[in-house]
C-alpha cells in the first residue's frame, strides 16, 4: 500500500527529533544532584506537571495499543478511557492515595514500603516493580517499529532495526545526560506537538469516514459488543472491573511514572490540581486513539471488505495481533498530506522517545534508590549512584531491544501491558491502600501483598503456555482480579496474624 | 445499540471539545513554568552549592 510520506517528511523528523537530544544536552548544565536528577529540584509548577505526565502518558506505544484496541473492539472500547478518566478524576478531587504519599516527602514508592515498613519490603517491592516494569516497557519498540514501517511505507526489516537502534540511542544519550530535567522539557515540547496533532488526525479522520459509516460497521464486525461494553462477547463487567484497577486507579495513582510527577510535585495542592486536570488527558489518551483506531476499521473494510489485509471470510478482524496493530498508522499514512504526516510522525516518535526516557528514568531510580542504595547501607555517594543510574538506563535499553525481537507477544499489546503492569500494581495497589489507610497493616501482611500480586504474570499468554495452563479459562482479568482479591485477603489476614512489634514494646 | 452509539458520540464530542481546551491552557502556561523551573533550580544551588 502506497503512504503519503515523502522526503519533507523524512526532513521535518530529522530536524525535530536532533533538536529533542540538543534540548536534553543543554538541560545537562542544571542537574547537579540526584533530586535534580529524579524529581527535577521538587520544583514543578501545575501545568508543567500536567504537560509532563501527559507528555509521558500519551505516547506513541499508547496511541498504538490503544487504536488497536478501538480496531479489534469498536466504540464500547471507549469504556477504558472514561473509567480512567473517572479515577483520575476521582483521585484528584480527594486526594486519594496521592496527597498521604506527597505529604511523606519520599522520593518513590518503595522509599514508602522502607518508610512504613522495612528496608526489607522497600527491596523486594522494588524488585517487583523493576521487573514488571521493565516487562511492560519490553513490547514497546516492537509498537515503535511497526509504527515506523506501516507509517513510512518502509518493508525492509534492516532498515527497520536500524530506525530503532537509533531511536534507543537518542533516547538513551539525552537521558543519561539530563535526567528529569530534559525529560520535563522534551515532555512539554512533546505534549504540545502530540496534542494539536492529535486533535488534527482526528478533525481529517472523521472527514474521510463520516460517523454513520463509523457506526453501521461497528456493528457489522463486531455486533452489539461493539457498543455495549458489559455485552460479554468482546469486553464484560470483569474485563470493565480489571480496567478500573489497572487503567483507572493504578495508573494515575500508583503506576512510578505517574507518581513520580506527585513526588516531583512542589506541594500537596498542586498533586490535587494535577490530577484533577489530568483527567482529561487520561480519558484522552484512550479516546482518541481508539477513535482513529475505529475510523481505520471503517476506511479498511469500506475499501477492502472481507477476505482481505485485516479482515477473514467471514468479515471478522484476523487474530494476528501484529497485523491490527498496523491498522491505524497505515490509516493515517492514506489520509494525511506530505507535510502534516512528517510533523505527527516527528510528534509520535518523540512521544516515543519520551515515554522511555521517563520509565528508563524510573525503572533506573528505583533499582539505584530503592534495591541497591539499601543493600550497600545506604552509604552510596551521590556521584556513585547517578553513574549507576545511567548504567542501568544503558543496559534496560540493550535489554528492550532483544525483548522486542525474541517474545512472542501472543495477545493484544493493551492486555499485556495491563498483565505485566498488573504484577505490580495488584499487590502495590493493596499495600499503598493499606498502609496510608490502615494503621495495622504489618510487614508480614506486606510482604504477603506483594507476593501475590506479583502471580498477575499467569495472565500472560506464553506463560500459561509454558505451565500448561492453556485451554482453562484463564482470562487476563480473571487472574488479575483473583491475584487482587488474594493479596487483599493475605494483607488482613498477615497484618492480623503477624503484627508489627510495637515502639517500646520490649523496652 | 442506538442508545449507545449516541452516548460515545457525545462522550467522543466532549473528550474533544475539553481535551482542545485543555491543550491551549497547558501549553500557554506549561510555558511560563518551564522558565520558572529554571529559575527556581539555579537559585536552589546559588543556596546550597556545596551539594
Amino acid at each position: 500500500m502506497e503512504s503519503n510520506f515523502g522526503n519533507l517528511d523524512w526532513v521535518i523528523v530529522a530536524v525535530y527529533l536532533a533538536g529533542t537530544v540538543v534540548i536534553g544536552v543543554v538541560a545537562n548544565r542544571y542537574v547537579k544532584n540526584m533530586a535534580d536528577y529524579i524529581v527535577a529540584g521538587r520544583s514543578l509548577r501545575s501545568f508543567i506537571s500536567v504537560a509532563t505526565m501527559l507528555g509521558s502518558e500519551i505516547g506513541l506505544v499508547t496511541v498504538m495499543y490503544t487504536a488497536q484496541k478501538g480496531f479489534t473492539s469498536g466504540l464500547s472500547a471507549f469504556h477504558i478511557g472514561v473509567v480512567a478518566g473517572l479515577s483520575c478524576l476521582f483521585v484528584g478531587l480527594t486526594g486519594f492515595i496521592v496527597v498521604p504519599l506527597r505529604e511523606t516527602g519520599v522520593m518513590t514508592i518503595p522509599e514508602y514500603y522502607g518508610q512504613r515498613f522495612s528496608q526489607g519490603v522497600r527491596i523486594y517491592g522494588a524488585a517487583i516493580l523493576a521487573i514488571a516494569g521493565i516487562l511492560n516497557m519490553g513490547v514497546f519498540l516492537k509498537a515503535g517499529a511497526i509504527f515506523v514501517t506501516s507509517l513510512t511505507g518502509l518493508d525492509d526489516p534492516m532498515i527497520v532495526n536500524f530506525v530503532m537502534v537509533l531511536l534507543i540511542a537518542l533516547v538513551l544519550s539525552y537521558t543519561i545526560l539530563g535526567g528529569m530535567v530534559s525529560v520535563v522539557i522534551t515532555d512539554y515540547i512533546q505534549f504540545v506537538v502530540l496534542a494539536f496533532g492529535m486533535l488534527v488526525c482526528c478533525i481529517i479522520a472523521i472527514t474521510k469516514t463520516d460517523w454513520s459509516s463509523i457506526v453501521s460497521t461497528v456493528e457489522r464486525v463486531h455486533g452489539a459488543g461493539g457498543f455495549n461494553p458489559m455485552e460479554g462477547s468482546v469486553f464484560g463487567p470483569t474485563y470493565i472491573t480489571w480496567m478500573i484497577i489497572v487503567f483507572g486507579i493504578g495508573s494515575c495513582a500508583v503506576w512510578p511514572t505517574a507518581v513520580m510527577r506527585v513526588c516531583a510535585a512542589e506541594n500537596p495542592q498542586v498533586v490535587r490540581r494535577l490530577y484533577t486536570w489530568s483527567s482529561i488527558g487520561f480519558m484522552t489518551r484512550f479516546i482518541i486513539p481508539q477513535f482513529l483506531g475505529i475510523c481505520a476499521l471503517t476506511f479498511f473494510w469500506e475499501r477492502m471488505g472481507p477476505d482481505s489485509l485485516f479482515f477473514d471470510a467471514d468479515g471478522k478482524i484476523v487474530s494476528d495481533v501484529d497485523q491490527t496493530l498496523k491498522a491505524m498508522p497505515l490509516f493515517l499514512s492514506q489520509i494525511l498530506p506530505t507535510g502534516l504526516i512528517g510533523i505527527i510522525a516527528a510528534g509520535m516518535l518523540a512521544a516515543f522517545m519520551s515515554t522511555h526516557d521517563s520509565y528508563l528514568l524510573c525503572w533506573a531510580s528505583v533499582i539505584v534508590e530503592d534495591v541497591v542504595n539499601p543493600l550497600a547501607g545506604g552509604n552510596l555517594a551521590t556521584k556513585t549512584r547517578l553513574l549507576l543510574a545511567r548504567l542501568i538506563i544503558f543496559l534496560t535499553g540493550l535489554f528492550l531491544l532483544a525483548w522486542s525481537i525474541w517474545y512472542p507477544m501472543g495477545q493484544e499489546m493493551l492486555d499485556y501491558l495491563a498483565v505485566s503492569g498488573s504484577i505490580y500494581l495488584t499487590g502495590a495497589t493493596t499495600l499503598l491502600i493499606g498502609g496510608l489507610y490502615w494503621q495495622r497493616t504489618s510487614t508480614v501482611g506486606a510482604y504477603l501483598a506483594l507476593t501475590a500480586g506479583a502471580c498477575s504474570v499467569l495472565g500472560l499468554k506464553p506463560v500459561q503456555s509454558l505451565l500448561g495452563l492453556e485451554g482453562r479459562g484463564l482470562t487476563e482479568a480473571g487472574v488479575a482480579l483473583g491475584a487482587l482479591i488474594v493479596a487483599t485477603v493475605l494483607l488482613v489476614l498477615g497484618s492480623l496474624l503477624f503484627p508489627n512489634p510495637r515502639p517500646g514494646a520490649n523496652a | 445499540m442506538n442508545m449507545w452509539a449516541t452516548f460515545w458520540g457525545v462522550v467522543l464530542v466532549l473528550v474533544l471539545t475539553v481535551f482542545a481546551i485543555l491543550a491551549v491552557v497547558v501549553a500557554i502556561g506549561g510555558f511560563s513554568d518551564v522558565k520558572s523551573l529554571f529559575a527556581t533550580i539555579v537559585s536552589q544551588h546559588e543556596e546550597s552549592p556545596d551539594e
